[in-house]
């Protein structure tokens, strides 16, 4: 298939643009809608960063605004309120990459430990559904049950003595970081399981009889074969992770948080949110200048994870 | 493939036989932990279902876990939803955003598969572009900045055209219909068709493993969706989706607590505008599952 494609295109590149377009007018018409597309919704974008650069007014536009330099970044970086945001997306995005991570592949090796394939196909489907709620319904449904006299929140005071409180008005260190993470288990460690368990069906059925005859107990066959057979998709999966870590995740936390709880459950996204569309805020040149940072670090991130990923894995995301 | 399927049965019959005492505590524990996955999955939407059954009243003064209705079954909370105009307006608003959005990212996302497929001078410029889109964005003021300036702020525009399709789509119909045989395309040429019907009328419908893929996730997507709806139509509530309206109403529940006189029917509603928000989902699932389950096993797409 790859020979014919690149065989393909050295036919089209051999033609001239004439001909070409006399030839497949209606091909070349086809790609119009993408092109325009992609031109105005992401590529003019990606021009309008340079607003970050300006003192950004909307009267007077990008041509008319005033350039500042840096200002604005050295305004980020000088203030307190962004380097805690960005702590609090390390710390946050750290948990998700490490624990978040591993949690559906804990998730996938229990299932495939089970033989009752009743029992097990009935627990992956009740484990997908938070994966189809919405993000305002999960966190409305957090915010009633870790509310004070909520049925989380009675849990955790009856089981281990915790005071009852609103745990989301909780301003110290681990608490939000912690529900949020737990969150995002809740929400994703049935979906997230779905690759690991195609993967694990695929291991070869008689490397466990073999093993199994040869007098391996069903732990150290989950040890010694099912997960060094997974493990280059682990691998590439954690590569992926990483890369995206900063880019996606963070949104739901615009609906959990509190002027109270900025100092932990800040982030880079949702401070860049705040800025420009927060009540009263429209600080557009320090929200492009936050966002700007984000986006340079995660495209940081991704591609140098990418290479990663080819080099130790052997396979990459692009 | 059955006969092969039959052996491992077999042979995993065969290990429940030889099961040493080690074993069976690691069973208690496994089905244990899986067991309480999959409860923990469910409850809080059963805790929803059933409050919303409830009796506002006994509900208001019940605490902890609802797992039955409290205080005598009734259908309170469901008569009062179709009577607030803003849930129902975010209802209908979400019905239509979910389809003009799915037609048009799916419509795109086809065509410029197909487009792609085909043996042009674009196809390596556009694939490379599309990339570049998945590496590095504008960020979300520069892309606010555009949409203003296309006068789409305010309307429902800002929440229908941006996001209804990614390089990620387009590329997964480009492998869907790259991987039509090449003779499809000879004889659908051969037959004087022209690319539009060759496209829509002999391809389209042998890739749509991967477009029924791409059409649910879009669905699901913007059914869900909130975020656009509170950056390009914040004020226009006339214009929300229901989501936003289940935010404002579960907001504004949390003030009705503390309020001296608190008006019991509000309270119900919350739980039903849930329900009445998630039930097409559930619904449908079964019948999707299978699909969603492939196409994540396929490409990686995150639902």
């Amino acid at each position: 298939m790859a020979k014919k494609n690149s065989y393909d295109l050295a036919a089209s590149s051999r033609r001239s643009w004439k001909t070409e377009l006399k030839r497949d007018w209606m091909v070349y018409l086809l790609f119009l809608p993408i092109i325009l597309y992609e031109v105005i919704l992401h590529y003019l974008p990606m021009f309008g960063i340079v607003m970050a650069f300006q003192d950004y007014n909307v009267t007077d536009g990008y041509f008319h605004s005033p350039w500042v330099g840096m200002k604005h970044f050295v305004d980020l970086f000088s203030g307190e309120d962004f380097l805690q945001a960005i702590r609090n997306t390390v710390v946050i995005g750290v948990l998700r990459a490490t624990i978040g991570f591993v949690a559906p592949i804990i998730f996938a090796l229990m299932l495939s430990l089970i033989n009752s394939k009743k029992f097990k196909r009935t627990a992956q489907t009740m484990s997908y559904l938070p994966n189809f709620v919405a993000a305002v319904i999960v966190c409305s449904l957090f915010t009633q049950f870790l509310a004070k006299d909520g049925p989380l929140t009675l849990l955790l005071t009856r089981v281990f003595g915790a005071e009852n409180q609103n745990w989301f008005a909780n301003d110290k260190a681990p608490v939000f970081w912690i529900i949020y993470l737990l969150m995002g288990i809740w929400q994703g460690i049935g979906w997230g399981s779905i690759m690991y368990v195609a993967a694990i069906s695929q291991v070869s059925g008689d490397l466990h009889e073999a093993a199994a005859l040869d007098g391996a107990t069903r732990m150290q066959r989950m040890f010694k074969i099912t997960l060094p057979s997974i493990l280059p998709m682990i691998l590439m999966m954690f590569v992926i992770n990483v890369g995206t870590a900063l880019a996606a995740g963070y949104d739901n936390i615009l609906l959990l948080y509190m002027p109270s709880t900025y100092n932990v459950a800040d982030t880079v996204y949702t401070y860049t949110y705040r800025q420009a569309f927060g009540a009263g805020n429209s600080n557009y040149s320090l929200s492009a200048a936050s966002g700007l940072f984000q986006s340079v670090v995660s495209t940081i991130l991704l591609v140098g994870s990418n290479a990663l990923s080819r080099k130790a894995a052997g396979s990459s995301l692009f | 493939m059955a006969k092969k399927q039959r052996k491992k049965e077999e042979w995993e019959n065969n290990m429940v036989e030889t099961k040493s005492a080690a074993d069976r505590i690691v069973d208690v524990i496994v089905y244990f932990c899986v067991a309480l996955v999959a409860f923990c999955s469910v409850i809080p939407m059963w805790h929803v279902l059933m409050s919303s059954f409830s009796d506002g009243k006994s509900l208001l003064a019940h605490v902890g876990l609802v797992l039955w209705p409290v205080g005598g079954f009734t259908l309170d909370g469901y008569s009062l939803i179709f009577q607030n105009a803003s849930i129902v307006g975010g209802y209908v608003n979400t019905i239509i955003y979910t389809v003009s959005f799915t037609v048009i990212g799916f419509l795109l996302a086809a065509v410029t598969g197909y487009a792609l497929s085909r043996d042009t001078k674009l196809k390596k410029p556009v694939t490379m572009a599309l990339m570049i889109t998945m590496l590095f964005g504008g960020g979300m003021v520069p892309t606010y900045m555009v949409i203003r300036a296309l006068g789409w702020v305010g309307t429902p525009w800002a929440l229908v055209i941006p996001g209804c399709t990614n390089s990620m789509y387009c590329i997964m119909m480009m492998n869907a219909f790259n991987s039509i045989p090449k003779e499809m395309y000879e004889a659908s040429h051969i037959d004087g068709a022209g690319h539009l019907s060759t496209l829509f009328e002999i391809t389209l419908p042998q890739a749509m493993n991967m477009g029924s893929v791409i059409i649910l996730n879009l669905v699901i997507g913007q059914w869900n969706s909130w975020l656009p709806a509170s950056i390009y139509v914040p004020n226009k509530k006339a214009l929300w989706p229901l989501q936003l309206v289940i935010r404002q109403i579960t907001s504004e529940n949390a003030d009705f607590l503390n309020s001296s006189n608190p008006n019991y029917s509000r309270y119900l509603i919350q739980f039903a505008v849930i329900i009445a928000a998630i039930a097409p989902i559930i619904i449908a699932f079964p019948f999707f599952q299978d699909k969603m389950e492939k196409g994540v096993i396929q490409g990686g797409v995150k639902g």
